[in-house]
């Protein structure tokens, strides 16, 4: 599964399963829509380092990161690649 | 899994023992009825470095990792009679100085952490609001950028510290928009236009840390204060929040050690129908009990210890502790009473003030129910 795909997956089914949405458009603004809060990302966090195997520091949980599936995907991608 | 403390560890818990109990109890009652902060003790705690615990050497700290620090922390707690020191000492590092060290630039960290860690200055963080509490980023204070400048505009309520502090962490609003993400952080001086405190609020317990409430009335923030990049407050609150319920909490494990001891030793000096109050069991069960919390209590904040000394992130394991230790120790202080019988409810013993103070335990850093929510969460519910 990629990146985006699995991102998806976390928030349709834990993060944002009140919802009951069947998919997230990747450029929708996951803050403004408050569809991410700050119970939700304590929780994505965990998933991301869980599942990409990546170290994500508390300074990089900035909106630019985290404000859609695009950016989550760069940014998750970005860690990969420098791991 | 090794949890048990090294001979360092050992030996640096007794000596913070000691010295809370040569320098920190003195007076402690007369403070605790004039609900006075104990501005030398404070000098004192900074000469033997409790504030600078976790801090680098290179600002003046001690550089202890973090099971030295709750080691040290949990010494405190069985020694010291001053729970409201402790709670302020608290406040100033795991809400001011550990975020600054975390998220501060070089210019933060060498500006203000010398002061904050060697005594001369006290710091806290100011985020509750009169109309957010526990719903803590729905609030209502704003900074709005003018050049290089923030202008603050808002009422913080509740804040640890406040009439003493030289410096607090103030967290407001940036974007709307954006929700959590919209707040963000700032290193706010006393003396900073539009910035002042109330008078002191008369709270039930820790009636010796000062608290009090915040007025910015268009405060006026150097952009080179903002901690972190805009929007990043909520990160470093949930950090902040993470550390305080992992390393704060340590000083109940130490009060409610102190706790048990008392109370077995009332129970074998006290005699009532021809024999010690504690082989019946009424007693005995209740001190066992008390016991058995207190071992819970150690083993989980020594778990989070272990987690965070590794690096990684526990905020299920520190909701847990944090939500564990602190009604564990409000149940301990309520039997300790109950064992003592009038002596515990009367004011001539600390047993009345520790439940005070106890309770306390069950609102700051998240209230119990907060706690609960964030262990809910994490299991899909």
């Amino acid at each position: 599964m990629h990146i985006l795909e699995k991102l998806e997956n976390v928030f349709l089914t834990e993060i944002a399963v009140d919802l009951g949405k069947k998919s997230l458009d990747p450029g929708e603004d996951l803050l403004e829509q408050g569809i991410l809060d700050s119970i939700g990302i304590m929780k994505l966090i965990v998933f991301i380092e869980e599942n990409f195997g990546i170290k994500v520091e508390d300074e990089e949980i900035i909106p630019e990161n985290f404000q859609s599936l695009s950016s989550m995907v760069t940014f998750v991608g970005q860690k990969m690649q420098n791991k | 899994m090794d949890f048990s403390l090294t001979e360092d560890q050992v030996v640096f818990k007794e000596s913070a023992i000691k010295f809370a109990g040569q320098a920190l109890n003195a007076g402690a009652k007369e403070r605790e009825n004039k609900g006075e902060f104990n501005r030398e003790g404070w000098g004192k705690c900074a000469d033997f470095g409790v504030q600078g615990l976790p801090m680098p050497e290179k600002y003046g700290g001690l550089g202890m990792d973090i099971l030295t620090c709750i080691a040290a922390m949990e010494g405190l707690g069985y020694a010291c009679r001053d729970s409201g020191l402790l709670f302020a000492i608290n406040s100033h590092i795991w809400t001011c100085e550990s975020p600054i060290l975390k998220f501060g630039t070089d210019h933060q960290k060498d500006k203000y952490l010398p002061g904050l860690i060697n005594g001369s200055m006290i710091g806290g963080h100011a985020m509750t609001e009169p109309d957010s509490g526990s719903d803590a980023f729905s609030m209502n204070c704003k900074a709005i950028k003018k050049g290089d400048r923030y202008f603050i505009n808002g009422t913080k309520m509740f804040i640890s510290n406040a009439p003493i502090a030289d410096v607090l962490l103030v967290f407001a609003v940036t974007d709307a928009k954006k929700g959590f993400a919209g707040i963000s952080a700032f290193i706010v001086e006393k003396g900073f236009p539009g910035f002042s405190v109330g008078k002191p609020l008369e709270m039930m317990g820790l009636k010796t840390c000062p608290m009090g409430e915040v007025i910015l009335d268009d405060c006026e923030v150097p952009e080179e204060n903002r901690l972190g990049k805009e929007g990043a407050g909520a990160a470093i609150f949930n950090s902040e929040m993470e550390w305080e319920r992992s390393c704060l909490f340590a000083n109940h494990v130490g009060a409610m050690e102190k706790n048990i001891e008392e109370c077995i030793n009332y129970a074998k000096t006290r005699h009532q129908f021809g024999k010690p109050i504690g082989k019946y069991q009424a007693i005995s069960h209740k001190i066992a009990d008390m016991r058995a919390r207190l071992e819970l209590s150690r083993l989980v904040l020594y778990k989070v210890a272990w987690l965070k000394a590794q690096g990684k992130r526990a905020p299920v394991e520190s909701a847990i502790a944090k939500l564990f230790i602190s009604e564990s120790y409000v149940e301990n202080c309520m039997e300790a009473i109950q064992i003592h019988g009038a002596y515990g409810y009367s004011k001539e013993m600390d047993l009345e003030k520790n439940l005070r103070d106890s309770i306390a335990g069950k609102i700051y850093s998240g209230t119990s129910e907060i706690q609960r929510n964030i262990i809910a969460s994490f299991l899909g519910l």
